[in-house]
C-alpha cells in the first residue's frame, strides 16, 4: 500500500501514439500497393521491400552510432520507405531505392534530429535526389503489364534489376499524362489533350505510365478518404492543394487541363501522403491553406512553365522551407484576445 | 442553436461507474484532520484550543483577511491537536484533529432576519463557503465584483469524466440549487440567471427544469471537455469572451458552481454552514459510489472501504483531466474535494515520453486557441520572451494538449512549470 504512480495532470490520455499513426498511414497505403501490383507486377512490391528495409536499418544504424535510444518502433521510417518506393518508376535498379532511402533517412531526416525535427519529407526530398542523380533512370515511365499475356507478365520488370533494363525496356517508354500535357501546352494546337491522346477513366484507374504508386487515382483516394476519416490527416491539405491545382490548370490551360491535371502525376499521392507531414506543414489553420495553396500554385507553375514535366516534390519541397516561416508569423490569437486599444491624441489637447 | 464552444476534447466519460448510485451518507470515523488551508487565500486563522469542545458547525478557523474563508467543524467532540499534514496539491497545511465523538450534535448560524442583497453577501461569507468545483475561491469575493454584472451562470457542466457528485445533487436536490441560485441572484442584484449542464445527464436537466423559475433558464450544453471551464462556459451559454487576463465579472458576468448553490441554500434556508460536500468515489478499483461526506475525512478511511485495495495503481483527488495523483492517503477531504479516484493501471497512460511529432493535435484540442507545441518547446529552454508572446498566461491548464498529444509530451507540466518560472520573473521587475 501507498505506492502509487504519480503524475501531473491529465491522467488519461487518447489512444493514440506515433506509433498507431504511422501504422494509419501505413493502412491507408495499402491500396496504392495493391494498385502498383496490379498494374506494375511483383518487381514493384520488392522496390518497396528494398525501399522500406534500407529507410529502417539507416535509422537503426544511424541510433547505434550515435548511442541513442532505438527509434525506429515507432515505425516512422516504414512510412517513409514506403513513400519513397511509391514514388519510383519500376525499372529502377535495385540500389536506387537503397540510396534514396538511405538518404532521406540518414541527410534528411536523422542529422536533423530525427523524428518532427525534419525540415523537409524525407521521401520528397529522397525522390529529388534520385531525380537529380539518376536522371535518365527516374524519368523512364513504361505502360502497365498487361495479365492477359499470362501470369509471367507480372515478373518481367525483374530485368531492370541490375541495370534498369536493356533495349526491350527503353523500346516499350511511353509518354506519361503529364507529359502529353506539357506537349498540348507547347505546340497550341486544340484537341490534344482528346480522349484518344489521354484517357480519364485509365487516368483515375491507374492504367497510364508513371511511378508505382502514384498513377492509380483511385486507390490514393481511397487512403486518403481513411486517413481523413480517421482524423489522422488535416483534409484542408489535400483539398485546398488539389483546387489550387484545379484553379490555376483553368487559369493558365483551360477547363480541358483541369481533370487531367488533377489525376495526373504525383499529385494526389503528393497532396494527400506527403504534403500533409507533420512535421513540414504549418501548425495553425491558416497556415496550412497558406501552405497547400504555395504548394498546388508552385505545382501548376512548374508543369506549365518550367523545365520538368512534374513539378509535386519540387513544390512541396519548397514549401517545407517555407513552413517555419508561416508558423513565425500566422499565430492566433488567444481566446478572448483585445487588440490593444491605441489612444489617439486629440489636436487641440486635453480641454 | 448548439450551446458549445470550439476546439476541446472528447474523452470517454467513464461516469456510468458511479452515476447511478444515490447520495449516501459516508460514515464518519473517530477522528478527522480538518484543514485551514481548504480555499484560495490566506490559510484561516485557528480559533479553538487542545481541548475545546465543538460541535459540527462550530467555528474553528476564522477568515484571515477578505480574501480567505471561515472553517467549520464537521463532527461534535473534542480538539485534539494543531498540526502540519499534507493537502491534496501537495503542499502541507495546518490542520485541527477532532475525535468525533458520535453525537453529531449541531450548532447552527443564526437565522438570518431579512433577505436581501447585504445579509446573503454576509451569510455566504459567514458559512465559509467556496468554489466547490474545484478552484476554491471565497464566494463572497466573487459576489462583490467591481464591475455592474447582469448575468448569473451556474455551473453544473461536470464535463471531468468520472465525476457524478454535482449530476447526483442536481438530479436529487434541484429545489435547493434552484433555491441557491435564486439567492445568489440576490445577492449579485441581477435578473437572469443560467444553470449550464451537460446533455449527456438528461434526467437531471428534466429535474432542474421542473424545479426552476421564470428567470432562470436551464441550458443543456453540449457533451465536451472543458465544457466546465469558466470561459467556456460564458461563451457556450452568452457567446461572450472574457478578455486575455480579465475576469468573468469584466464582461458582466460571475459563474458559481451547482454544489456552491446548494452551500448558499443550506448556509442561508437551514443556517447550515460549509463542512460537508457531495463527493464521487470512482475508478475501476473502487466500490463506487456518491456520499455526502464531513470535511477532515481523511483519504486513508474512504481507501480503507474499497474492496480491491491491491488494484489500486493511482489515487487521484479530483478528475482524471485536472486532479492531483496522492503520492500517499495522509490528506483529508476539503471543501473543494469533488471525487476521489481509485484509479487500475490499465486506466491511465503510462506510456514513454518521445518527441514532438509537430502533428498539431494539442493546438487543434486548445480552447484557448494556444500553441502548445511551442510553448512546450519555450519552455524547455526557459524562453520568457517567447513564453509571453505565446499567450501562455492564458493557459487554464485543463489538459487537452497533453490528453491529445500521441508523443505523450506532458505538455501542462511544462506550461505550469514555466508559469512559476513567469511569475518569479514578473517578481523581480
Amino acid at each position: 500500500m501507498d505506492k502509487f504512480f504519480v503524475s501531473v495532470s491529465p491522467h488519461i490520455t487518447a489512444k493514440h501514439t506515433t506509433k498507431s499513426i504511422m501504422l494509419e498511414v501505413c493502412i491507408a497505403l495499402i491500396p496504392a500497393v495493391i494498385a502498383a501490383i496490379f498494374f506494375f507486377g511483383f518487381y514493384s512490391i520488392f522496390i518497396i521491400a528494398i525501399s522500406i528495409a534500407s529507410t529502417v536499418f539507416g535509422e537503426y544504424i544511424f541510433n547505434v552510432i550515435r548511442k541513442k535510444e532505438h527509434t525506429i518502433k515507432d515505425c516512422s521510417a516504414v512510412v517513409t520507405g514506403l513513400l519513397l518506393g511509391l514514388n519510383l518508376p519500376v525499372t529502377v535498379p535495385f540500389y536506387v531505392p537503397i540510396v534514396g532511402g538511405l538518404f532521406a533517412i540518414l541527410v534528411v531526416k536523422m542529422l536533423f534530429g530525427g523524428i518532427g525535427r525534419n525540415f523537409a519529407n524525407p521521401a520528397i526530398t529522397g525522390r529529388i535526389f534520385l531525380v537529380l542523380a539518376w536522371a535518365g533512370v527516374m524519368t523512364k515511365f513504361v505502360p502497365p503489364i498487361d495479365w492477359t499475356k499470362g501470369f509471367d507478365e507480372g515478373f518481367k520488370f525483374f530485368s531492370c534489376i541490375l541495370n534498369g533494363g536493356g533495349s526491350e525496356i527503353e523500346a516499350v517508354t511511353s509518354a506519361t499524362p503529364l507529359g502529353i500535357i506539357k506537349g498540348a501546352l507547347s505546340s497550341n494546337v486544340n484537341g490534344l489533350l482528346s480522349g484518344e491522346n489521354i484517357s480519364l477513366l485509365d487516368m483515375f484507374l491507374g492504367r497510364t505510365g508513371g511511378t508505382i504508386g502514384e498513377t492509380s487515382a483511385l486507390a490514393l483516394l481511397i487512403g486518403g478518404l481513411y486517413l481523413g476519416i480517421r482524423k489522422i490527416i488535416d483534409w484542408k491539405i489535400p483539398v485546398v492543394y488539389v483546387a489550387t491545382v484545379a484553379l490555376f490548370a483553368l487559369i493558365f490551360g483551360g477547363v480541358e487541363y483541369i481533370l487531367p491535371s488533377i489525376l495526373g502525376g504525383g499529385l494526389l499521392l503528393g497532396a494527400i501522403f506527403m504534403a500533409t507531414d507533420y512535421a513540414t506543414n504549418p501548425n495553425t489553420p491558416i497556415g496550412t491553406i497558406i501552405f497547400a495553396f504555395g504548394c498546388g500554385f508552385i505545382t501548376v507553375s512548374i508543369r506549365f512553365f518550367g523545365g520538368y514535366p512534374e513539378g509535386v516534390s519540387f513544390a512541396i519541397l519548397l514549401m517545407n522551407v517555407v513552413t517555419p516561416l508561416i508558423d513565425k508569423y500566422i499565430k492566433p490569437p488567444a481566446f478572448g484576445f483585445v487588440k490593444p486599444v491605441k489612444v489617439k491624441k486629440s489636436k487641440e489637447g486635453n480641454l | 442553436m448548439r450551446f458549445t464552444f470550439r476546439r476541446g476534447i472528447h474523452p470517454e466519460g467513464r461516469k456510468h461507474i458511479s452515476s447511478g448510485i444515490p447520495l449516501t451518507d459516508f460514515p464518519t470515523p473517530a477522528q478527522v484532520y480538518i484543514s485551514l488551508s481548504q480555499h484560495i487565500g490566506a490559510p484561516a486563522e485557528p480559533t479553538v484550543a487542545v481541548g475545546d469542545k465543538v460541535m459540527a458547525g462550530t467555528l474553528i478557523g476564522k477568515a484571515n483577511g477578505f480574501v480567505s474563508a471561515n472553517i467549520f467543524s464537521s463532527v461534535s467532540g473534542t480538539v485534539k491537536a494543531l498540526m502540519m499534514r499534507p493537502t491534496a496539491l501537495g503542499t502541507k497545511a495546518n490542520h485541527i484533529e477532532i475525535e468525533n465523538d458520535g453525537q453529531y450534535t449541531k450548532e447552527l448560524l443564526k437565522p438570518l432576519e431579512i433577505i436581501n442583497k447585504e445579509s446573503v453577501i454576509a451569510r455566504v461569507k459567514e458559512a465559509g463557503i467556496v468554489g466547490m468545483g474545484g478552484a476554491t475561491f471565497p464566494t463572497h469575493v466573487k459576489l462583490m465584483p467591481k464591475n455592474p454584472v447582469d448575468t448569473l451562470l451556474i455551473n453544473a457542466a461536470e464535463c471531468e469524466p468520472y465525476i457524478t457528485c454535482d449530476y447526483r445533487l442536481c438530479l436529487e436536490k434541484a429545489k435547493e440549487v434552484v433555491r441557491g441560485t435564486e439567492l445568489l441572484m440576490i445577492a449579485l442584484g441581477v435578473e437572469r440567471a443560467y444553470i449550464g449542464i451537460e446533455d449527456n445527464k438528461p434526467d437531471a436537466i428534466a429535474a432542474l427544469k421542473d424545479a426552476s423559475t421564470d428567470n432562470i433558464g436551464i441550458i443543456p450544453l453540449v457533451t465536451k471537455y472543458p465544457q466546465g471551464a469558466e470561459k467556456q462556459l460564458i461563451y457556450s451559454i452568452l457567446r461572450r469572451k472574457v478578455p486575455v487576463g480579465g475576469l468573468p465579472a469584466d464582461i458582466g458576468v460571475v459563474v458559481d458552481n451547482a454544489h456552491t448553490a446548494y452551500a448558499v441554500y443550506d448556509a442561508v434556508d437551514n443556517n447550515t454552514p460549509l463542512y460537508r460536500r457531495a463527493m464521487t468515489v470512482s475508478g475501476l478499483a473502487a466500490t463506487p459510489g456518491n456520499f455526502w461526506i464531513n470535511t477532515g475525512v481523511t483519504y486513508k478511511e474512504v481507501f480503507e472501504k474499497q474492496e480491491g485495495l491491491s488494484d489500486t495503481a493511482k489515487v487521484i483527488s479530483g478528475g482524471p483531466m485536472m486532479g492531483f495523483a496522492q503520492a500517499n492517503l495522509l490528506p483529508s477531504v476539503t471543501k473543494g474535494t469533488s471525487s476521489l479516484l481509485f484509479l487500475k493501471e490499465s486506466e491511465f497512460n503510462e506510456e514513454p515520453i518521445t518527441p514532438c511529432i509537430n502533428c498539431a493535435r494539442c493546438a487543434n484540442a486548445c480552447p484557448m486557441r494556444l500553441m502548445p507545441m511551442f510553448i512546450d518547446q519555450a519552455a524547455l529552454q526557459d524562453d520568457i520572451e517567447e513564453l509571453e508572446k505565446l499567450n501562455i498566461m492564458s493557459c487554464i491548464e485543463c489538459g487537452s494538449c497533453s490528453y491529445s498529444c500521441p508523443a505523450n509530451r506532458p505538455l501542462v507540466m511544462s506550461i505550469k512549470r514555466a508559469k512559476n518560472l513567469l511569475r518569479k520573473q514578473g517578481g523581480k521587475k
